[in-house]
Parts: structure tokens; C-alpha cells; sequence
């Protein structure tokens, strides 16, 4: 696979761009963002009709094995799909889905700098009086997420669902997901799938879920802010309560406490969710989609694995995160299912 | 192998983060962070691995064999009496697929041998997830 360069940006650019002149691509270096896309940060100049331009942008480019089965478009229109309805995302720039131009479908996307977006700030000791404000952002942000009407949302590019159908429908893509990179038997998890069976939940209503929504995956400033989600690799149409019972799982809880997403408390995250979406959580349906993250997120731990197992691919963090998390993600069901 | 593995590992470990670490920025030390996580990972394991393996594996193995008995299965049989790690690990592999069918079997009797045999799963299986930890994990 061709390493992304400057040069190869700037030629792609001035060939795609036949309105941009004196294109040039400087300071481009890669970004340490997420386990399954390459992400490069670069400045951009050229000359058009206006005179002369610049952006700042990111470039995520999908490698040939992932553990997360997504593509460039899918997060694409997820970003086209919410921008401009209240939550605050990057403007998405350019896609190009001939592989043959990077070894790897692109997009280029506004970049947002002089922002935070690490999970392992928050459990700086400086910032703990800043921690309050940070979930209140991250968990009425979320709620907001969840109110935005998807009758107003162009979804066309996810699998559709109905508020009925949608839990069953995302477990067994998630079980599927999970055969496909088969490591090894899953006793735990395995109960889990057989529990999860037995009943789902009715989503009260449907919503466009952001998939991976946790500390880790949105921008904030000094304050706290929130400033951008990202991440919308995962994005669907379903119940908006999977985006609330994945940012509230225990393997996520980065303070090594009770602290969901190294921010608040279980109680106060639904609470927060609660004041920003203007739902009501219903315990017994929270704790189906609580049990089923564990389901979603041991077949993306797993599929980390497999990818070295089967030589698809060697980043490092794709071991790193199956040796770290897979035991813990157990340890989780473990837990909600009373086993503990 | 002298010095011994798990603080040879270890010091790799501390070495990487505190002196190659600070001379690196961005993606590199981001890797280079997920390495030495990986060495700490690899020094804690190491001793204990192989006596963790044997333990689950005569645990299931007990296990899978009331299970026989209670359905008058024929006796799964057991692996050779192999040490290495990746003959542990694949027996390991074995009877826990065995565990997740029986679990399947007895979710669905009622009968009280069947039940008191499936709490017993369960509490061997938290043992094995507590056991298994990783010092750096959320949970």
C-alpha cells in the first residue's frame, strides 16, 4: 500500500479540481485517530475564479482490512446526512472512491484545529472541575442527536430500519459481524446473544445513531466545549438509546471507575441524555441495548484480532486493542447479565 | 531465559515510555504508547499464563464432563497433556466451545441438576474473566 504524500494529494487534486490552480499540499502527517481508517491532517492552497484559497483538512483514507465494516461513502453522507441539523460536525470537502488513486477510497474534510479530543484528558487531575460540563456537553449533545427528526435526514445511504424491527435488526448484523471473524468460542457472549433473543425492545422513536459516540470521538475546547462529533463510521438509522448504552459501557469507563466514559456517573449520563433529547429512558430497554453493546463491541474487538490472525493487515493498534479489551468486554456482560 | 522474562519485558516497556517516547510526537508515539502497553501486557502474562490455561482447562473440563454424564453423552475426552502455550490455548478453544453448546442445552432444562450445573458455568467463567484481567484495563 502507497504511503499518502504531499505530492500525491497535490497531483491527485490538480488533475480532479479543474477550477484550482497552483495547488499546493503542505505539513501533511498522520493523525493517532481511531482503529479502523488512516486519518492525515494537511494544509491545502489554490488559486479559483475568487482568487486565492486555503483549507485546512482532514484525509481519512479506508486500508485494505478494518476492524470496523465501513466505507468512505457510508461516513460520508452520515457527515452530508446531520450537518446543518443542530449538532456540530466537519464539513465534509471531497470523496473519491476510485481505489486506485490512494490504494484506498478517500475523503477530505474541513479540520477543525486548536481543539482536544482524547478520552485520557479527562482523567487529568487538572480537569476534573471541567468534567461536570464536558458530560453535560457530550450527554445533552447526544440527547439532541437523538431528537433530530430522520424524516428530515437524507438515510438513504444506511440499511433502513422501523422502530420495531431496529433491535433485532442490529443484533444479528452485529452477530453476523461476529461469525465472520470467528478467534475462538464466546461462551459469555454467546449467553448473551441467546438472552438478547429472547426479547427486544420497541424504540419510541427512530433516530440517525451515531454508532461510536464516547469520550475519544468528539472535539472540545479549553472549557469543555463541545465543538464537533466525529467518527461517523458506524452511523445508521435505529434506536437512538445504542448510542446512550454504548457511551455508558463499563469498558469505556477510562478513570477505571464508575465514571462512564471517564465523565459521569451512569445515573447522571441518562439524565443528561434524558434533558437533551426529551425522552424518557426505559430502564428495561437501556439494559437490553446496554447487554447488546457487548455483543457490537466484542465483534469489532474481535475482528481487530482477526485481521492479524488471517495477515489481512498488522496496524499495531489493532492487536493492542483485542489484548486490552476483549477480557473486559467479557467481564461486562458478565456483569449485566447478573453473573458477575 | 535469564534475566528473567517478565522484568526483562517490563523494563523494555519503561524504557520505551520513558525515554523513546519523548522524542517522538503524533502517530509514532502513539504507536510507540501502544507497544509499551503491549510489553506490560506481555510481562504480566508471561509467568502465569501457562498455570491459568491448565487451571480453566481442568475446570471446563470437570464440567463438560458432568454434562455428559447428565445427558449420557459420550465422554468429550481430553487434550494431550501438552504445555505449550498455543496446545493450552487450542484445548482451551475446544472446551470452551463445548461449554457454549452445553450452556445452549441447559438455558433450556429445568430440572435442578441441570440448572445447579449452569450456575457452576457461570461462576467458572467469572472466574476465568477475573483471573485473565489485564492490570491496565477499564474493567
Amino acid at each position: 500500500m502507497r504511503d499518502v504524500t504531499e505530492s500525491l494529494l497535490q497531483n491527485y487534486l490538480a488533475g480532479k479540481m479543474p477550477d484550482w490552480r497552483d495547488v499546493a499540499v503542505t505539513g501533511l502527517h498522520r493523525l493517532p485517530m481511531g482503529a479502523s481508517r488512516e486519518t492525515f491532517r494537511c494544509d491545502l492552497a489554490y488559486t479559483d475564479a475568487s482568487g486565492p484559497q486555503s483549507l485546512r483538512v482532514i484525509l481519512r483514507r479506508d486500508p485494505p482490512a478494518s476492524n470496523v465494516d465501513s466505507d468512505r461513502r457510508h461516513e460520508f453522507e452520515a457527515y452530508r446526512a446531520i450537518y446543518g441539523h443542530g449538532i456540530p460536525v466537519p464539513k465534509m470537502i471531497l470523496l473519491e472512491e476510485d481505489a486506485s488513486h490512494f490504494d484506498g477510497a478517500i475523503s477530505l474534510a474541513e479540520d477543525l484545529r486548536g481543539f482536544h479530543n482524547s478520552e485520557y484528558q479527562f482523567q487529568d487531575p487538572a480537569w476534573a472541575d471541567r468534567l461536570p460540563h464536558v458530560a453535560r456537553e457530550m450527554w445533552t449533545t447526544m440527547g439532541r442527536l437523538a431528537a433530530v427528526r430522520v424524516e428530515d435526514l437524507d438515510l438513504s445511504f444506511t440499511r433502513p430500519a422501523t422502530r420495531e424491527n431496529t433491535a433485532s435488526q442490529e443484533l444479528e448484523y452485529w452477530v453476523a459481524n461476529l461469525d465472520s471473524h470467528d478467534i475462538g468460542p464466546e461462551p459469555i457472549i454467546r449467553a448473551a446473544i441467546r438472552q438478547l433473543r429472547r426479547w427486544q425492545p420497541v424504540a419510541q422513536k427512530l433516530a440517525l445513531v451515531h454508532g461510536d459516540f464516547r469520550a475519544g470521538n468528539f472535539l472540545y475546547d479549553d472549557e469543555g466545549n463541545l465543538k464537533a462529533v466525529l467518527d461517523w463510521e458506524m452511523a445508521h438509522c435505529g434506536d437512538p438509546l445504542e448510542d446512550l448504552a454504548w457511551s455508558i459501557t463499563r469498558v469505556f469507563s477510562f478513570g477505571k471507575n464508575d465514571l462512564r466514559s471517564g465523565l459521569a456517573l451512569r445515573e447522571d449520563a441518562i439524565r443528561l441524555w434524558e434533558e437533551g433529547s426529551g425522552m424518557t429512558v426505559d430502564p428495561k430497554a437501556l439494559a437490553w441495548w446496554e447487554l447488546f453493546i457487548c455483543v457490537k463491541a466484542q465483534a469489532i474487538w474481535n475482528a481487530a484480532a482477526h485481521v492479524w490472525t488471517s495477515g489481512q493487515g498488522r496496524e499495531v493498534i489493532h492487536a493492542y486493542a483485542a489484548w486490552w479489551l476483549r477480557n473486559a468486554q467479557d467481564k461486562s456482560a458478565l456483569e449485566l447479565m447478573g453473573k458477575l | 531465559m535469564k534475566p528473567d522474562v517478565s522484568l526483562a519485558v517490563g523494563e523494555l516497556a519503561h524504557l520505551l515510555r520513558t525515554d523513546l517516547l519523548a522524542e517522538l510526537t503524533g502517530f509514532r508515539a502513539n504507536v510507540a504508547a501502544m507497544g509499551a502497553a503491549m510489553l506490560d501486557m506481555v510481562a504480566q502474562e508471561w509467568d502465569g499464563a501457562a498455570a491459568r490455561l491448565v487451571r480453566e482447562n481442568t475446570a471446563f473440563g470437570a464440567l463438560v464432563a458432568r454434562g455428559a454424564d447428565l445427558y449420557a453423552s459420550p465422554a468429550p475426552g481430553g487434550g494431550e497433556a501438552d504445555l505449550r502455550i498455543s496446545a493450552l490455548a487450542a484445548e482451551n478453544d475446544r472446551l470452551r466451545g463445548l461449554i457454549t453448546d452445553l450452556m445452549a442445552r441447559l438455558e433450556d432444562d429445568p430440572a435442578a441438576p441441570a440448572q445447579s450445573l449452569l450456575a457452576d458455568i457461570w461462576t467458572a467463567l467469572a472466574q476465568t474473566v477475573a483471573d485473565r484481567r489485564i492490570a491496565s484495563a477499564n474493567f
